[in-house]
């Protein structure tokens, strides 16, 4: 049991060690700016401020403290992001499977994934609104885009690394264009798709933030907007920055954890190549 | 009949079949669909699609004709975005290699420090993005230089991620045995490092181009959105956005797809050149 410890606080050292260092270098700075500014909570405040603001139980805005505050509008925005991440994820890998399926339409469509890639989400806010009729939808639609993108054009990369011998031995079975698709392609797709899966994720929460800015009607991003223009206490902001941050390094480790959990058999051999410590 | 059909089908086969042909294709092929979708949106079928006017989503002629009587301020305005696009990709990529190379190196600790860089690739830029304007409130007098500082930083951070996770894949995963013919001449961790690794991780660095030059034009154009000083492609975006002026937004949506496709080309070009020297070396 001790030794067993042992072994994971060896392993999580490193980690810890580079979290202090984090953590020093933003106290030195928060010194730093504290004795030249007068207010040194806009531009950098100590970390134990910022834990204070969150457990404080002074009201901030509407008869809510700022965590209280924080979380509701979390709920809102992060409920929003991952129905958009799932309505994403499921349809880039339809679309990838698609365009393995069919060369031209991977001709076709492949360019315009890019394109869309390009187009700024806060573009198409206001198109997609007028189509939806919707802010809500028009968030969720937003989310969804956004993830689409690296899911799809990750799944369609891992349909294209099945090699040459694989199809030759399929071949040689005499297998199914389903069989070959089933037990073949798909199964080596999918540790792509959740590679996808983890960029995607933190895009999605980034996206409904984002869309929040944009109209007032709650969310995290409209809290943000208006703790930054001083409508209330800064710490909201603060606590905000270090939500979203939580918020989207969880979402990726979510997703790292569902892949372990699927794909059990990957755990060894993607630990070891990708260097994953954390 | 049917032996004719038969005919005509294989006929069609060995014209798709042709390496030309083929090329042609992935060419032609989107260049297509892309006049297709333009027809539908010119005609306003697009419209009737997706439910909306001709206000929210005007017709490509109206867009190109705002975007030439606007030539200057567009053009000053992407120029902005390019700039801080590129200097934030250069720097967070070559500070990203150099942190792969670290890690490489020092595979205990190095390995963790990535996972910590990693940790920071998932924070939203919207996040970053105000932090980074408050810290460099102090470096300039000039707010569109201060705005830009904070701007190339931001996406600085968001490459740097992107680059050392993958750099560090491409010093690492090495051919097999390779590493230890390597040991077995005595060479030195330089050695290895220039001659061995560093060559074996150029593909990956353009892996990690591929998505880095996307991400850093987007990571641009957010944190546009939050920086003091009013200009650059991603802000105008959203100032006639608020303002209604959905014609203006959409130029500028416009030049926004442009400056992506363009560095991404940039990049497929050089990518080009480069591996395919890598692979005759």
């Amino acid at each position: 049991m001790m030794s067993r410890f042992w072994y994971k606080f060896k392993k999580w050292l490193p980690t810890l060690v580079w979290i202090l260092i984090f953590a020093a270098v933003w106290e030195a700075g928060a010194f730093a700016v504290a004795a030249v500014k007068r207010t040194p909570e806009n531009v950098l405040p100590h970390i134990y401020q910022i834990v204070e603001a969150a457990f404080s139980s002074k009201k901030v805005s509407g008869g809510k403290t700022a965590s209280d505050l924080v979380l509701y509008s979390a709920s809102l925005t992060l409920g929003r992001a991952a129905l958009g991440f799932l309505i994403g994820s499921v349809s880039g890998f339809v679309l990838a499977l698609i365009m393995k399926i069919s060369k031209i339409v991977e001709k076709v469509i492949f360019p315009y994934l890019m394109i869309i890639q390009m187009i700024p989400i806060l573009g198409m806010a206001p198109i997609i609104l007028s189509v939806t009729g919707d802010i809500n939808t028009s968030r969720i639609v937003i989310a969804a885009i956004l993830t689409f993108y690296p899911v799809a054009t990750g799944t369609l990369a891992g349909f294209n690394s099945v090699e040459r011998s694989k199809y030759d031995l399929m071949h040689i079975y005499a297998a199914k264009k389903t069989d070959l698709y089933t037990k073949v392609l798909i199964p080596s797709a999918v540790p792509y798709f959740f590679t996808g899966l983890k960029i995607a994720a933190p895009m999605a929460i980034t996206a409904s933030i984002l869309v929040d800015t944009l109209q007032g009607d709650g969310g995290l991003g409209t809290l943000l907007s208006q703790s930054l223009k001083h409508a209330m206490s800064v710490y909201v902001f603060w606590l905000i920055v270090f939500f979203s941050a939580f918020a989207g390094i969880f979402s990726s480790k979510l997703m790292g954890s569902i892949e372990h959990l699927v794909l059990p058999h990957k755990r060894t051999a993607r630990a070891a190549g990708k260097g994953e410590a954390v | 009949m049917s032996d004719k059909r038969k005919r005509d089908k294989s006929k069609v086969s060995v014209f798709f079949a042709n390496e030309k042909v083929k090329s042609a294709e992935t060419f032609v092929l989107p260049v297509l669909f892309g006049i297709f979708i333009m027809l539908l949106w010119q005609t306003g079928v697009l419209h009737r699609l997706l439910n909306t006017d001709t206000f929210t989503l005007p017709l490509p002629g109206r867009i190109l004709a705002i975007m030439s009587d606007n030539r200057d301020k567009i053009w000053m305005n992407t120029m902005a975005t390019v700039l801080v696009a590129l200097a934030g990709l250069i720097s967070g990529s070559l500070i990203g290699y150099l942190i792969a190379i670290f890690a490489a190196l020092n595979r205990k600790w190095g390995a963790s420090g990535l996972g910590i860089v990693a940790a920071c690739n998932a924070i939203p830029i919207v996040a970053l993005a105000p932090v980074m304007t408050n810290l460099t409130k102090d470096v300039s007098h000039d707010a569109n230089t201060r705005s830009m500082a904070a701007k190339i930083i931001v996406v600085s951070i968001v490459s740097i991620a992107n680059m050392s996770f993958n750099a560090y894949r491409g010093l690492t995963e090495l051919k097999p045995f390779s590493e230890d013919l390597m040991a077995s001449y005595a060479a030195p961790k330089a050695v290895t490092l220039l001659k061995l690794r560093m060559p074996n991780s150029i593909p990956y660095v353009f892996t990690a181009l591929r998505v880095a030059v996307p991400s850093s034009v987007i990571s641009a154009l957010v944190s546009e959105y939050f920086a003091e000083y009013i200009i650059g492609v991603g802000r105008q975006i959203r100032e006639n956005i608020v303002l209604a002026q959905y014609p203006s937004a959409w130029a500028y949506i416009v030049s926004a797809c442009l400056i992506g496709i363009l560095l991404y080309s940039i990049l497929m070009i050089i990518e080009g050149i480069v591996l395919k020297r890598h692979v005759k070396a």
